[in-house]
């Protein structure tokens, strides 16, 4: 009888125990950070700027649509000598405990890029058991990371989410810009003569406006958040801005597109065809010629007609076969302006060291040291294209096939 | 010896389990880059050598625990001595894991909770099964196996699934030549995790068909092996080999990398359950090891009555072993290597195979020549 009376005090005890209260967070204690944005101040101070989201408010921001609505995050802004210190000392301005577990994004100012780079900053968030290294890294470009992480975006309540899924997408149906994560970029900067490329983002109008809820009453919001360039980084600071064809094939290269959209001229006319990728691959080799490295990069396209603004017939295989060339040639060029400028810029964002050092590792080890400034700005690349035509929509010939005709 | 019987393949089921524990989650070998796998792979075949002789051993004396014929090989004063070494060398490794455990969770999960509460809240559970017996600890591992292996395939499933996998990370392979994955392999994966199973030779007594423990002993040693080797190639394909150098935890780390359809990600509690699991039988093993044969070297008639005073030490000594957690890995790459590791896995027992040999051959010896 005593020995189960002493078994029965134990089991209780041991349930107070296996409730796990000891460090209890309740949800509505903590403040979730949606996205972080971190500038310099004088002194090489950072300034951090939290994005946290006001539950309330997303979920009824949707119906209301009143004027009297508060918005669906708030900001709070701390700084501090580290990330940490300016963290904890938020902490005096928010009624609640910062969460980070759901920061999927991370925006850092073009200035602070540019001066102290991005490396001091990330092992605070890697080393954080709570913070994800999945979290997209973002460049703000043109304005402070702060501006950008104030903006109130539209469709898309919360900002954070906005920008990430902008990046998805764009990454996938343009392919100007790319999504990379912490974990990525830490990967880039780490491994021997590589530099790493990160989205930026932007803020298009003025910063005052886009903080406001009255921006989003608007059908076109005055101030809005836009995808814009490749940042390139050298040993983790800012060297470069890529748009526009360099942009697109850095990431072509980088084997990250799925679909974009080429357009090559055609019968006088610029421009005239309009080729949709739909799949593609892009694989980069090396090899050595003489005892110098020699990288091919080939990359093998499938796509569809999307428009054409000149009668062609394409119903013959052999037009279809012209215009495989005539693409080949564009993605060709599009891939050689992107390899050109990273050796301008000295920076292989483009991974041909990690390529020569997977291969032929003995020679790379000679070539480390100087890999980004001596051997990649003269390094001899190879740019085979592979494309085909698959289909071309709901017609074969375009329409003005038939006006063609009427006139002879 | 209490009076209990295990088949072959619950024997292989807590040595898979044994074995995997707690080298399941850290970057094991990582010191030979992304040959790591090799290295894994080159001990596990170098651990046959040494599972062959502690089995020789066994096949002298089926029915004895090592404690009990150390004083028959060596005589009653140096076998008493060497046992009783052994015997503080299965309470400390023991202490060494609940560690690793305790600092696992503190660093990941509960970075307020004392590490005393929750080594103190595993140590409970291990000796209430110590208390229940060998059968005991054998049937939940079958129990526990399974769950184990469902985790591990859903959770590989999810990564290939995710997309993660780059096997561009594990080139180029042999950038060093083979040697100093064979270094390695003879000097860190031998040891932990492959050899320290000689702990075994302390259950193989109360196996029931001694037939059967030399291809016990070598599969559950191939298959966790395999898995091992499984793990981090996956590990080094996921991340790269710099961070997974860089991780305390690199399973943690990939298992954190999965993100399957917007919804599937955050999978944790995976790596959690492993963890728990592997390392319970781990300490439950070299727990019961050291009870019996402390209750075997004192003549102590049941030894389910040492499970609450060993299991005391042992958690003690797991708090006091380190003053942090980078003095904990320090110890167990460096010092308890020289110290503990080569003699007692590699050094002792081939003497004794010697001289148990001399001693057969002697008694036998009319028979045979």
């Amino acid at each position: 009888m005593k020995r189960k009376g002493l078994f029965l005090l134990l089991m209780m005890t041991m349930t107070l125990l296996l409730t796990s209260c000891w460090s209890k967070k309740e949800l509505t204690d903590l403040a979730i950070v949606s996205a972080m944005g971190i500038d310099e101040i004088k002194g090489g101070r950072f300034h951090l700027t939290l994005q946290i989201i006001n539950p309330g408010n997303v979920a009824g921001g949707m119906q209301g649509g009143g004027g009297g609505q508060s918005p669906p995050v708030t900001i709070y802004s701390a700084s501090g000598d580290n990330i940490v210190e300016a963290s904890r000392r938020a902490s005096g301005r928010i009624s609640r405990r910062l969460y980070y577990a759901h920061t999927n994004l991370v925006v850092v100012g073009e200035k602070l890029a540019r001066k102290e780079g991005v490396s001091t900053l990330l092992d605070a968030l890697d080393r954080d058991p709570e913070f994800r290294n999945t979290s997209t890294l973002v460049i703000a470009k043109n304005s402070t990371a702060a501006d950008l992480v104030k903006t109130l975006t539209p469709v898309d309540k919360i900002p954070a989410n906005k920008v990430l899924k902008t990046l998805e997408f764009t990454e996938r149906k343009w392919g100007e810009n790319v999504k990379t994560s912490l974990q990525e970029v830490m990967k880039s900067i780490e491994s021997p003569g590589r530099g790493a490329v990160v989205s930026g983002f932007r803020l298009v109008g003025n910063p005052q406006q886009a903080q406001k809820l009255d921006n989003l009453q608007e059908s076109a919001p005055a101030a809005t958040l836009r995808a814009s360039g490749i940042a390139v980084l050298k040993q983790g600071k800012l060297v470069d801005w890529l748009y526009g064809k360099p942009a697109r094939g850095t990431v072509w290269i980088l084997n990250k597109i799925q679909g974009t959209n080429i357009n090559i001229d055609w019968a006088g006319k610029k421009e005239a065809i309009a080729y949709q990728t739909v799949r593609q691959k892009t694989s980069v080799s090396a090899h050595v010629k003489n005892g110098k490295p020699h990288i091919s990069v080939h990359t093998r396209v499938e796509g569809d007609i999307g428009d054409m603004e000149v009668p062609v017939d394409i119903t013959n295989p052999k037009v279809i076969t012209k215009i495989e060339q005539s693409v080949r040639k564009e993605i060709k060029k599009e891939l050689r302006v992107a390899i050109k400028r990273a050796q301008k810029n000295k920076t292989d964002i483009l991974g041909f060291g990690e390529v020569v050092h997977r291969t032929r590792p003995n020679q790379f080890k000679k070539l480390k040291t100087e890999w980004n400034d001596v051997y990649f700005p003269k390094l001899d690349v190879d740019v085979t294209v592979e494309a085909y035509v698959r289909r071309a929509g709901l017609r074969n010939k375009s329409f003005l096939s038939g006006v063609k005709d009427n006139q002879k | 010896m209490e009076k209990a019987k295990i088949s072959a393949s619950q024997l292989f089921i807590l040595m898979v389990l044994f074995e995997l524990g707690s080298a399941l989650l850290v970057p094991l070998a990582i010191r030979a880059k992304q040959d790591a796998w090799l290295a894994i792979l080159i001990g596990m075949l170098g651990s046959f050598v040494l599972f062959l002789v502690y089995h020789k051993l066994y096949t002298y004396y089926p029915d004895l625990l090592p404690t009990e014929y150390m004083q028959k090989i060596l005589g009653k004063v140096i076998g008493t001595l060497l046992a009783f070494i052994y015997i503080l060398y299965f309470m400390y490794d023991a202490s060494r894991v609940l560690r690793d455990f305790g600092e696992m969770l503190l660093t990941f999960a509960y970075p307020d909770t004392p590490l005393f509460i929750a080594n103190a809240l595993l140590m409970l559970i291990i000796i209430y099964t110590i208390r229940k017996g060998v059968e005991v600890i054998a049937r939940s591992g079958e129990l526990l196996f399974i769950f184990m292996y469902v985790l591990a395939v859903a959770g590989f499933t999810l990564i290939i699934s995710s997309g993660l996998i780059d096997f561009k990370n594990l080139q180029p392979v042999l950038e060093e030549g083979l040697l100093p994955s064979v270094k390695i392999a003879l000097s860190e994966t031998l040891y932990f995790p492959f050899t320290e199973a000689i702990v075994f030779t302390m259950i193989l007594p109360y196996l029931n068909d001694s037939k059967k423990a030399k291809v016990t002993m070598l599969c559950a040693t191939g298959l966790s092996g395999i898995n091992l080797v499984i793990t981090m190639l996956i590990n080094i394909s996921v991340l790269g080999v710099n961070l997974t150098a860089r991780s305390q935890f690199p399973l943690l780390s990939t298992v954190e990398s999965i993100q399957v359809a917007d919804f599937l990600e955050r999978l944790d509690v995976f790596f959690m359950l492993a963890m728990v699991i592997g390392i319970f039988f781990k300490v439950t093993i070299l727990f019961y090891a050291a009870t019996i044969g402390t209750a075997n070297l004192f003549k102590i008639k049941s030894p389910s009555m040492l499970a609450y005073p060993l299991g005391i030490v042992i958690l003690f000594i797991s708090v006091t072993i380190a003053s942090n957690f980078q003095e904990h890995l320090h110890e167990g790459l460096y010092i308890a290597k020289f110290i503990l590791h080569i003699p007692l896995f590699t050094i002792i027992p081939p003497i004794l195979l010697f001289i148990a040999f001399l001693q057969k051959r002697k008694s036998h010896g009319g028979k045979h020549v």
